[in-house]
């Protein structure tokens, strides 16, 4: 993307318009993603702070906005686990609540982003780690859950004997293997799509400004008037993207949990 | 560039990284943010379950308040009726014993003065009678020309005297009569 090389802008804002690209460093042979790191830090303090915060108040009476927040998240995944899996279900909640509220504070970075090579805080979400690293983390826990609930040999049967009939068992364990790594690569790809195109995004509306009709800036009048559009829509993406997520991991532990098979 | 680095679909080493992070974040909401938020919210719901049976049970006194009071009413105006009926009883019976008292002292007086009257009459009869003798006499002394003793003519006297005694108690009778009639 060499458009911008020949307009005189602020390098850090539009200079290219980058996909997926960071400030790495290699750390005991590990290359990290300096920015990423630092976003998911502020994420995770954000996120902890928020749930300290609610500790220190929590109150059987009238509860404050925060804590009404925290109510409301616990009660719909409490509603959810307890009508989809029932009450063996209860060990999930905490983590479906943490994806939800985490996800959902990470997302929120999006709006403070401006769309630059290299924001402040971008969202984690929009780089593959943080999305693949939770859907890993669920989807191994609901193998574990489903061994736990079926037994070794009960797991493993599941494999071979549905949906189709047992002499069809070849094609049984095509269909549900390739299920199996579906869940979690569609489980991370899905928010980590939504959210990198979230900061696309922001990227070409600020890189609306370049687009002058003579003397007159249009595409700098776009840029201001859509960029608190966008925003605030991908508030709402933020949102149901965190939602999703956690529903669907609900969903993951209700098909390993359940005895139906 | 080289392959790895540009393609943003592959992991690299911070997925460890925000692993731990996110386990961080899961163990803290856990261990730290529910357990109390969840006691809170148990608390609250228990508050109102409380409070609702609390509700429910001063609904059932006033209820019942409510219908001992109405019971009480029903029950002063059941005697209210009584003792008005009563009242009316009452008062019709010492109107009839009035009215009966009244006919009595009505027939006293009537059969007072009727005695009276006859005691009256008798005593006029017989003042008449007494005058009539007197008369009588004087008459006969006049026209015989010399006087006459009383003593003498008791036979004659009294045989008048009966008849003027006859003659007034025909006429009391009618006197009697005629009353009656009006």
């Amino acid at each position: 993307m060499g458009l911008a090389d020949n307009v005189a802008l602020p390098h850090v804002l539009v200079a290219s318009i980058s996909v997926g690209e960071h400030i790495t460093r290699t750390v005991l042979g590990l290359k990290l993603d300096v920015d990423l790191v630092w976003s998911t830090a502020a994420a995770m303090v954000v996120t902890i702070a928020l749930g300290l915060a609610v500790r220190r108040r929590a109150t059987s009476g009238v509860p404050g906005k925060l804590q009404v927040f925290w109510e409301l998240v616990v009660d719909a995944t409490q509603r959810q686990v307890e009508s989809s899996i029932g009450p063996r279900g209860a060990r999930i909640v905490p983590i479906a609540i943490t994806l939800f509220v985490f996800i959902f504070v990470c997302n929120l970075f999006g709006v403070i982003g401006l769309g630059a090579k290299y924001d402040v805080l971008l969202p984690p979400a929009a780089d593959i780690n943080l999305p693949l690293a939770m859907a890993l983390f669920v989807i191994v826990l609901v193998h574990v859950a489903s061994i736990r609930t079926r037994g070794i040999g009960g797991y493993l049967k599941h494999y071979v004997t549905q949906p189709f009939p047992k002499f069809l068992f070849l094609g049984n364990i095509f269909i549900n293997v390739v299920e199996e790594l579906a869940k979690p690569v569609t489980l991370a790809l899905r928010l980590f799509g939504n959210l990198l195109s979230g900061g696309l995004m922001l990227a070409l509306l600020a890189y609306l400004v370049v687009w002058k009709i003579g003397p007159v800036p249009v595409g700098g009048i776009l840029a201001v008037v859509f960029n608190p559009v966008w925003k605030l829509f991908d508030i709402l993406i933020g949102v149901i993207q965190a939602f999703i997520f956690a529903l669907l991991a609900i969903l993951y532990f209700d098909v390993a949990m359940s005895d139906a098979h | 560039m080289p392959f790895a680095t540009s393609n943003f679909l592959v992991p690299n080493g911070t997925l460890i990284v925000e692993l731990i992070a996110f386990l961080i974040v899961l163990a803290v909401i856990g261990k730290y943010v529910l357990p109390p938020l969840n006691k809170a919210m148990t608390a609250r719901q228990e508050q109102i379950r409380s409070e609702l049976e609390a509700a429910d049970r001063a609904k059932a006194d006033a209820d019942a308040a409510d219908a001992e009071r109405r019971r009480v009413l029903d029950e002063a105006r059941h005697q209210a009726r009584e003792i008005v009926a009563n009242a009316n009883v009452t008062a019709e019976r010492a109107t009839v014993a009035a009215q009966a008292r009244a006919q009595a002292e009505h027939d006293r007086i009537v059969h007072a003065a009727e005695a009276e009257v006859a005691v009256a009459k008798q005593a006029a009869v017989d003042e008449l009678t007494a005058r009539v003798g007197q008369l009588v006499l004087a008459a006969a002394e006049r026209v015989v020309g010399r006087e006459i003793r009383a003593e003498d003519h008791r036979d004659l006297i009294e045989a008048a005297i009966a008849a003027v005694r006859a003659e007034s108690g025909s006429a009391e009778d009618r006197a009697a009569a005629s009353g009656a009639s009006r």
